[in-house]
């Protein structure tokens, strides 16, 4: 599963099951996940049974789906089991069936066939527009601000940059979520802050929001209000602006502070209306191309909120060209590449061990190289090797960035990290070899399972609740 | 620890999804909707399948939807409709939502709101703009018609989506569904980077009524075929033949509705899931497909019928002239008076390249074969269709 969609779920797991409960009361809340946590399957599973009366039986479900995409079923059930969204009851006659839990189930189907009670989805400014915002301004506001963060972070604000104010509770979010520290009164970027900004818009946004959150419950705000309230920016339209009457304190400071991170825009903290901007409207989705936008416009004025525009060429003699003149992306590049020239539009380097060596050394890992690469390479370069792709009839999987970099990376990243450490649980010492191998096939099948030894019949997970329930079932 | 090996190469799953974009054809015939009006009213089927769409939508942040009525005379778009025919419908169109509507508005997800407006106000001038003289003159649907905007539609965003991405995308299949890689075909995987479009078809218009559509149906279906475009199908009442053959051409969902009051709940378990997500599920298709053609003369749907051999024209009957009516090649119809007029049992007929040359002995041999599976030699005539023949 990709990065950015792990890490809010990984958040949304560690909740307990209450915050579920009053998170799931508020259509939007529901909607969101619905569409961004789950996959395809588990988001057919939750539609076949959000309109059934009576729980549907599990072995139905088994029918429905192909006997070789078990393990696809399997993780889905899991996912939807760990987001409380899915349970599984015993009907009348003793047969195990699985239904999707009320206030999910009732708000989900809120969100699809409308209701007539509150403002769950925002409420549009009545007022007229007598300065309207438009979509552009509303990206560039947003571009600056979360350059402005990002440029605060690697230290760029020297580099005739213009300077964003960045109010106090953006560096102190930044700094605890240990993504810089101050020395001496100067900003240092950690090796948490080097994956951080190698990463896409997306990943970055959901990142901060939840440091934000957790951040959030220790000055008193109530974290479930606040998600809840990022899930409900996220359904809001962009280039509509939203009425404030009506939210509660924690809302406008939560707004407030996003304004900050150009997340929304306000003209002025007082102001009785507000605007998503494309950050916060392209938190639910899942296409790159939406989710990207920003930093599409990052490489430069003149061509802003084109989706998808990459700007990054590679070739594979590792040398690099890059049609950027922003100062941030520019320091990014030169983090794993020697830069050689630079033109008012263009720079140009090469990749070698050295310079992947010494990124590495920062704590930067050659999958964030390579995800950033890719989600930066050139229209010109994905359309190349698409090319190619479709005149060979190979059946391995089409790569933008050529394989030969992609692999050496990884290999120069390999020299020097041998070990991995997997935090997890061990199964051991089953009496038999079939007690062993069928909770071992259940864990793979969910996902969940890291290693196994079939000899010494152990075998490690790295979630066992699931596991251990499947194991309480059969006993 | 992983190991390196040549087979595998390093590729970081994005989760870039292509979106799909799904085309739904109601069919508006009144007279057929008043047959089942007890079951299932027009009005109940409409909300139901606006709930189905939003469905679709909640599935994916740049899902896109288009729907197209089939009605009497026309197929008229009720979504996205061009803005020159109707108010405006986004900027200008929040002032008039600003006025008329306060308070329901703000419970519901945007672009549902809008679309469900649309549709309404399509389908409400549909339905005005249909005279007296069209309901009894006509009791059919342009069925053929709608498929044809329908896939015009599709063809135009899927250049159009490809465009806007710089060609295809890469990695999809590792995020394929949530990061599940499954190593399909390599069509699969070629299927899944572009926009993924498929065809619902809410049908309540019997058979009989679509046969003089007979051509253009069969050309759109095979149109659908090559662009591995499927078409689904939800009968509410009637069986029709050639939608049978349009979704297991196009390997999609054949669906008949014995409980029509269940519609909402078969749209979400059938018809909901995506091409990706078919890959996984069992789908309700039919074994037992119709696969009778329509003739090219009265456009009656025939079991057995004559064959040109060059243009593979049906015919009820001999032609007049002898004459092969599409493409004018003289056909011998040599001693097959006789043999219609012996059994009652219509045959067919083959001729070789050159017309004066026969093999109707041949062809005699074969008849009675023909005759007790009359299926098999409709599948046939429909295989060689699909190698890319095209019906004129």
């Amino acid at each position: 599963m990709a990065a950015s969609m792990s890490r809010p779920l990984e958040y949304l797991e560690s909740l307990p099951g209450t915050t579920f409960k009053k998170l799931y009361q508020q259509p939007s809340t529901a909607l969101a996940i619905f569409r961004r946590m789950l996959p395809d399957l588990a988001k057919c599973f939750v539609m076949a049974m959000l309109y059934l009366k009576d729980p549907l039986p599990t072995s139905d479900l088994e029918k429905w789906v192909r006997s070789d995409s078990k393990r696809q079923r399997d993780n889905a059930l899991s996912i939807l089991g760990r987001l409380h969204i899915l349970s599984t009851t015993l009907t009348d006659n003793n047969v195990r069936a699985c239904m999707v839990n009320d206030p999910f189930a009732s708000s989900l189907r809120q969100a699809l066939m409308g209701s007539d009670d509150a403002q769950s989805f925002g409420v549009l400014s009545q007022t007229s527009n007598e300065s309207t915002i438009t979509v552009a301004d509303l990206d560039e506001y947003a571009r600056r601000q979360w350059e402005g963060v990002l440029g605060y972070m690697v230290g760029t604000s020297g580099l005739g940059q213009r300077d964003i104010n960045l109010s106090k509770g953006v560096k102190q979010l930044l700094q605890a979520g240990h993504l810089v520290e101050i020395r001496n009164h100067h900003v240092d970027i950690t090796k948490d802050g080097f994956g951080f900004v190698l990463q896409d818009v997306n990943t970055q946004v959901w990142h901060i929001l939840i440091l934000y959150v957790e951040s959030a419950q220790a000055i008193g705000m109530d974290s479930v209000e606040v998600l809840s309230f990022l899930f409900l920016l996220s359904s809001l339209e962009l280039g509509q602006s939203y009425d404030k009457k009506g939210m509660t304190s924690v809302q406008l400071r939560t707004l407030t502070d996003l304004a900050d991170f150009g997340i929304v825009y306000q003209e002025s903290p007082d102001a009785t209306r507000f605007y998503p901007t494309r950050l916060a409207t392209t938190l639910t989705s899942d296409s790159n191309a939406l989710s990207t936008p920003a930093s599409g416009s990052l490489n430069g004025p003149g061509q802003p909120g084109i989706p998808g525009t990459g700007f990054i060429i590679i070739e594979t003699n590792y040398r690099l060209y890059a049609y950027t003149s922003s100062p941030l992306q520019i320091s990014l590049i030169s983090l794993f590449t020697n830069l050689k020239y630079r033109f008012p539009n263009l720079v140009t380097g090469k990749i070698t061990r050295m310079s992947v060596r010494r990124a590495i050394d920062k704590g930067i890992t050659a999958d964030q190289i390579i995800s950033y690469l890719l989600t930066h390479a050139h229209p010109q370069l994905r359309k190349h090797n698409a090319g190619q792709a479709t005149s060979s009839s190979s059946t391995m999987p089409i790569s933008v960035l050529p394989p030969t970099v992609t692999d050496q990376i990884r290999l120069w990243q390999l020299e020097r990290d041998r070990l991995k450490a997997t935090p997890g649980f061990l199964f051991k010492d089953f009496s038999s070899l079939a007690d062993y191998q069928t909770p071992c096939e259940y864990a793979r099948d969910i996902g969940v399972l890291v290693w196994k030894s079939d000899r010494k019949r152990m075998f490690f997970v790295s979630r066992h609740e699931e596991v251990v329930a499947f194991l309480k079932s059969r006993s | 620890m992983d190991t390196i090996d040549a087979s595998e190469h390093y590729e970081l799953g994005t989760t870039e999804i292509a979106p799909s974009l799904l085309t739904v054809i109601i069919d508006t015939n009144p007279h057929a909707w008043a047959t089942i009006e007890d079951a299932l009213p027009f009005s109940k089927a409409v909300a139901n399948i606006l709930v189905f769409i939003n469905a679709h939508l909640a599935c994916n942040y740049a899902n896109e939807v288009a729907v197209v009525a089939s009605h009497l005379q026309k197929a008229a778009w009720l979504y996205p409709v061009s803005h020159h025919s109707q108010k405006p419908a986004d900027r200008d169109g929040d002032v008039v939502m600003n006025g008329d509507s306060n308070g329901p508005q703000t419970s519901k997800y945007r672009s549902f709101r809008l679309i469900e407006e649309q549709v309404n106000r399509s389908l409400k001038d549909l339905l005005d703009s249909t005279s007296n003289d069209d309901f009894r003159s006509n009791t059919s649907t342009m069925l053929a018609g709608s498929l044809t905007l329908a896939l015009s539609n599709i063809n135009r965003r899927t250049i159009a989506w490809a465009e806007e991405h710089g060609g295809t995308k890469p990695d999809e299949v590792a995020g394929d569904g949530g990061g599940l890689a499954t190593a399909n075909g390599s069509a699969a995987v070629e299927d899944d980077r572009s926009l993924q479009s498929r065809i619902l078809i809410v049908s309540v218009s019997g058979s009989s009524d679509s046969a003089h559509q007979y051509i253009p149906m069969m050309n759109s279906i095979f149109a659908c075929q090559r662009l591995r475009i499927p078409i689904d199908v939800c009968k509410l009442s009637g069986d029709a033949v050639f939608l049978q053959q349009a979704c297991d051409a196009t390997k999609g969902v054949y669906m008949s509705l014995s409980e029509p009051r269940g519609f909402l709940q078969y749209l979400m378990m059938g018809f909901l899931p995506d091409q990706r997500s078919r890959r996984h599920l069992v789908l309700p298709t039919r074994i037992d497909v119709d696969f009778r053609a329509a003739c090219f003369c009265h456009r009656r749907v025939v079991d057995i019928g004559f064959v040109c051999s060059i243009c593979l024209s049906i015919f009820c009957e001999p032609p007049a002239g002898n004459e092969c009516l599409t493409c004018g090649s003289p056909l011998d119809a040599g001693n097959l008076g006789g043999k219609t007029g012996s059994s009652s049992e219509k045959e067919e007929e083959e001729e070789e390249d050159p017309p004066s040359k026969w093999w109707f002995g041949g062809w005699d041999a074969n008849v009675g074969a023909c005759d007790s599976d009359s299926r098999a030699l409709n599948i046939i005539i429909l295989d060689l269709f699909n190698e890319g023949w095209n019906l004129h």
